[in-house]
């Protein structure tokens, strides 16, 4: 019993009484749904580590380390301790020169090297070119660098310790890193595809519903066209005129949900407009574009609303989907969806390809799909 | 009445846990009801007098709780189980509900529905049961019985599906009938002629009947014994006729005194028209879609010509269907029309919508549904600004600011409640809202279509009173729409008896009244005004009048 009575209230002037609107309410209501806040801390969370993710982590995402292809998840850094003495001596065997025994202490590695002529010191450039090896130089006895036309000497160089806690890829790329970039992508064309689909398709269903009679026949009648073209054809169609980018996938997948959003909304708009409140705005002579804006679509916000959170996974499956069939975003931009592509390629050998970005998708799909359903809950006027 | 009681309710309480705490809806209440009466409980929305029979049925909704004690011939009902509760209810207490139009099943014919609690209860045949229903239907008045029993409920009217609904009632032969607002939603003849079937009914069949209404019309015609509800406690008992006479509780009296009283002088003759609308015609209908054939064409409003005076109030009565909303709304060009109306000598009836926004300061409206015609996603101050922000756009917001405070000032709502939004308001302030937003442009006229009619009696005569302030402090002309004919008499000075969308007879408020000469007129004021109670009318009239 929300609606308290005022009745009584009436008495001496008081200060202003803030009233609680139905937007407050759904968020009390909301706030009470326990699913739907955790959603909502998971998907600000994910969309946190998708924007500032790839900045602060140390690998760029299309960084390629040819020693690390496909190296399994760890929490340990790597190289591991038993694979940098071959490491170094693989890299040195390059320099052909003579090595000495090669000894690992704490994080460098030391050789002693010696050759018949002078040593030249650009064989330092064959241990810096290993991801394993970082600062590699070569030096005397005592740690000095090493005299010129010298022909003994001490390769020393610092091991690079790296960490892929989600492993690597196929070409070598650190998984987490372009996991972050994934969800960045993959958020970012789900809610601008929807926001597109939202400022259509809510524009186009009210102004349909509420005008009416022939020219509401006319704009359902091209949504009806729209609706029978096969997605994908559709897509492909643009991608051949236009080329692959980014922008044409979020218009694609736009273009196609907006039809969706434009049948709910004229349909909200039409029972909306018998409603005494919009013929009580007639009465007063407000235009038609202010009846739209400012009773039509306020009013028909509820369901867009629940609509839209639900589109957004829709669209980041649809992105996945393209993706997954190459139609969608270029290398060495990544997506969810491209990802558990390469993924599954890889499935036998390098699970962890798959599993990591996989679990992230589901875990968005989860949140937002949660978060729309306590969204309706919320809304739904049938509790009050 | 020395006869034991077949129900008899102790100390009964119910609660409801809602997200603003527990509801405690009836507060203990008693309640007695012998074999073959009549007995009214009466009380405002609200008031707790539904909840009370619905706990006696274990029909609460799932967030409620009876406490109490509710005996049926020694039969505990209150806590009974399900399996249990259904050997009496439906059987020995049986009920019908204030809407017609929703309590039957649209998807399966009358026949059908009405036979489910012979087949269910008394495991008659399919084939018997249809003979039942069709005496049944016999019993209760629908004309044509053994062919209407295969009609669906969208083929019937508003009365004959409440008959349909007291059929299924009484098919078990019930001890008990309870009707929750059985007649709120259908028009007063109809109304007239089920309390009549309802009379005559328990004259032949001796139930006893359960009736809860707001209308105190109704009980003093109908009821043996009235019981008083306010905030879920019963106030005041006692036989019909003693209560009403000599009523002791303050509240029995307010509500006595509800009816709304007064009479309007006339304008003077001089007062200059207004508006006037001449052959005024709206056709609904025709045209269809792109593959459906030519549609019938209704004639909603079929050439009417009135002229409203300045200062005056002309009332248009007449039942659900009848044209009189749309004749409103033709004449404040709302609706395409056929016919001239004209606004102060100016022929308006070409003017589009451009052309009416400047005249549309001058003709107002205010509706029935104080619920529907504000909307939830405005503050209440943003909802009576609307107006002045389309008329007087130059207006700065302060100046909006102090019109929207003087304006409900003038309604009687504090203006600090601007901020708050429409669902925190009861029905009464509600409507007083809806008038202030019509009132801030300062009109000339205003339509008010059914503006009480979905009020309770006391806060229906706050408005009614509120309404001809505005008129005397103004100056306003109305046109006030009405099927509540006591209201109509104290707001109208002018009468307008509309069917089908003609008029059938106009005048004076009082010429009409005293002395209907056209025969509908005449039912329509016998069966709102008269006060003979029910059952020493004729059979004839229970059954002969169908709608």
């Amino acid at each position: 019993m929300s609606n308290t009575t005022l009745e009584q209230a009436s008495g001496p002037r008081e200060p202003l009484v803030a009233g609680r609107s139905l937007g407050q309410d759904a968020w009390l209501r909301l706030r009470r749904n326990r699913a739907a806040v955790a959603s909502a801390v998971v998907l600000l969370l994910l969309a946190l580590a998708g924007i500032v993710g790839p900045w602060i982590h140390a690998h760029p995402y299309d960084r390629i380390y040819p020693q690390y292809v496909r190296a399994p998840a760890s929490l340990e850094a790597y190289p591991k301790e038993d694979a940098i003495v071959p490491a170094f001596e693989s890299a040195l065997g390059r320099a052909r020169v003579d090595i000495g025994e090669i000894e690992l202490s704490g994080s460098t590695v030391r050789a002693p090297v010696s050759d018949d002529e002078a040593l030249d010191p650009r064989i330092v450039r064959y241990i810096d070119r290993s991801d394993l090896f970082s600062n590699a130089r070569l030096e005397d006895e005592e740690g000095n660098e090493m005299m010129e036309g010298a022909t003994s000497a001490f390769m020393v160089a610092d091991v690079q310790r790296l960490r892929f806690v989600f492993g690597t890829d196929a070409n070598g790329r650190d998984l987490l890193t372009r996991i972050l970039i994934g969800i960045r992508i993959s958020l970012a064309i789900g809610v601008l595809a929807s926001m597109m689909a939202l400022l259509l398709g809510v524009t186009y269903g009210a102004i349909a519903g509420y005008l009416g009679g022939r020219v509401d026949n006319l704009m359902m009648r091209v949504v009806d066209v729209l609706y029978s073209l096969p997605f994908i054809f559709f897509v492909i169609l643009l991608v051949v005129f236009f080329g692959r980018n980014f922008v044409l996938i979020f218009i694609a997948i736009g273009c196609t949900e907006w039809l969706d959003m434009a049948r709910i909304v004229r349909g909200q708009t039409l029972t909306i407009k018998r409603q005494e409140y919009v013929q009580a705005a007639e009465a007063l002579g407000v235009s038609d574009a202010g009846i739209v804006r400012r009773h039509i679509i306020p009013n028909a916000l509820g369901p867009v609303v629940v609509f839209v959170t639900l589109l957004v996974p829709k669209a980041i499956l649809l992105e996945s989907l393209l993706s997954f069939l190459g139609l969608g975003v270029q290398e060495p931009l990544t997506s969810l969806g491209l990802l558990i592509a390469e993924g599954a390629a890889n499935m036998r050998g390098a699970a962890w390809l798959l599993i990591y970005p996989a679990v992230t998708l589901t875990a968005i799909l989860f949140a937002l799909n949660f978060l729309g359903d306590g969204l309706r809950d919320a809304l739904d006027p049938k509790d009050r | 009445m020395t006869q034991e009681s077949i129900l008899s309710v102790r100390d009964l309480h119910v609660e409801f846990e809602t997200n603003d705490g527990m509801v405690h809806a009836v507060r203990g209440i008693d309640l007695d009801v012998k074999p073959g009466e009549t007995v009214a409980i009466v009380g405002e929305s609200g008031s707790g007098k539904s909840q009370t029979t619905m706990a006696l049925m274990g029909l609460l909704a799932s967030n409620g709780r009876a406490r109490g004690s509710a005996t049926y011939r020694g039969q505990e009902l209150i806590g009974l189980s399900e399996r249990k509760l259904n050997r009496i209810r439906g059987e020995k207490i049986t009920m019908i509900f204030q809407e017609p139009m929703t309590s039957l099943d649209p998807l399966y014919r009358i026949g059908r529905q009405i036979a489910e609690p012979l087949v269910f209860h008394r495991g008659m045949s399919r084939k018997a049961a249809r003979e039942r229903v069709i005496e049944l239907l016999e019993l209760v008045g629908i004309p044509d019985p053994a062919r209407r029993v295969d009609a669906y409920p969208h083929e019937l009217s508003g009365g004959q599906r409440q008959r349909v609904m007291i059929a299924m009632a009484l098919a078990n032969d019930p001890d008990m009938l309870i009707a929750d607002e059985p007649t709120t939603a259908l028009d007063v003849t109809i109304q007239a002629q089920i309390l009549a079937l309802l009379a005559e009914l328990q004259r032949k069949l001796g139930m006893a009947i359960v009736f809860i209404t707001h209308d105190l019309g109704i009980v003093r015609r109908f009821a043996d014994r009235v019981y008083v509800m306010r905030y879920g406690e019963v106030v005041e008992e006692g036989e019909t006729s003693v209560l009403f006479d000599t009523p002791k509780h303050p509240y029995t009296m307010e509500l006595l005194a509800a009816e709304p009283t007064g009479r309007k002088a006339p304008p003077p003759l001089e007062a200059p028209i207004l508006l006037e609308g001449r052959d005024v015609e709206v056709v609904f209908g025709g045209g269809g879609g792109w593959f459906s054939g030519p549609e019938a064409e209704i004639r909603a409003v079929d050439r009417i010509s009135v002229a409203l005076h300045k200062g005056q109030t002309i009332g248009v009565v007449g039942e659900s269907g009848s044209g009189k909303s749309t004749l409103g709304r033709a004449l404040l060009r709302l609706l395409p029309s056929e016919g001239t109306v004209r606004f102060e000598g100016a022929d308006i009836s070409a003017a589009d919508k451009r052309a009416m926004r400047p005249m549309r300061k001058e003709l107002q409206l205010v509706f029935q549904d104080p619920f529907g015609s504000l909307s939830p996603r405005m503050t209440i101050g943003q909802v009576v600004t609307e107006g002045l922000k389309v008329h007087e756009p130059q207006l700065p917001a302060r100046e909006r600011d102090r019109r929207a405070i003087e304006a409900l000032d003038e309604v009687g709502l504090d203006p600090a409640m601007r901020n708050r939004y429409p669902h925190e308001f009861s029905g009464g302030q509600r409507q007083r809202i809806a008038i202030a937003r019509a009132m801030i442009l300062k009109p000339k006229v205003v339509v008010l279509d059914e503006p009480t009619s979905a009020l309770d009696r006391s806060v229906q005569k706050q408005i009614v009173d509120l309404l001809r302030d505005l008129q005397k402090a103004h100056d306003l002309s109305y046109l006030f729409i009405s099927h509540d004919l006591a209201v109509v008499r104290a707001m109208a000075d002018h009468i307008v008896v509309m069917k089908q969308g003609r008029i059938v007879e106009e005048g004076p408020t009082d010429a009409i009244f005293d002395h209907p000469r056209e025969a509908y007129t005449q039912a329509l004021m016998a069966a709102a005004i008269d006060g003979t109670p029910f059952r020493q009318q004729t059979g004839a009239f229970a059954a002969g009048l169908i709608d």
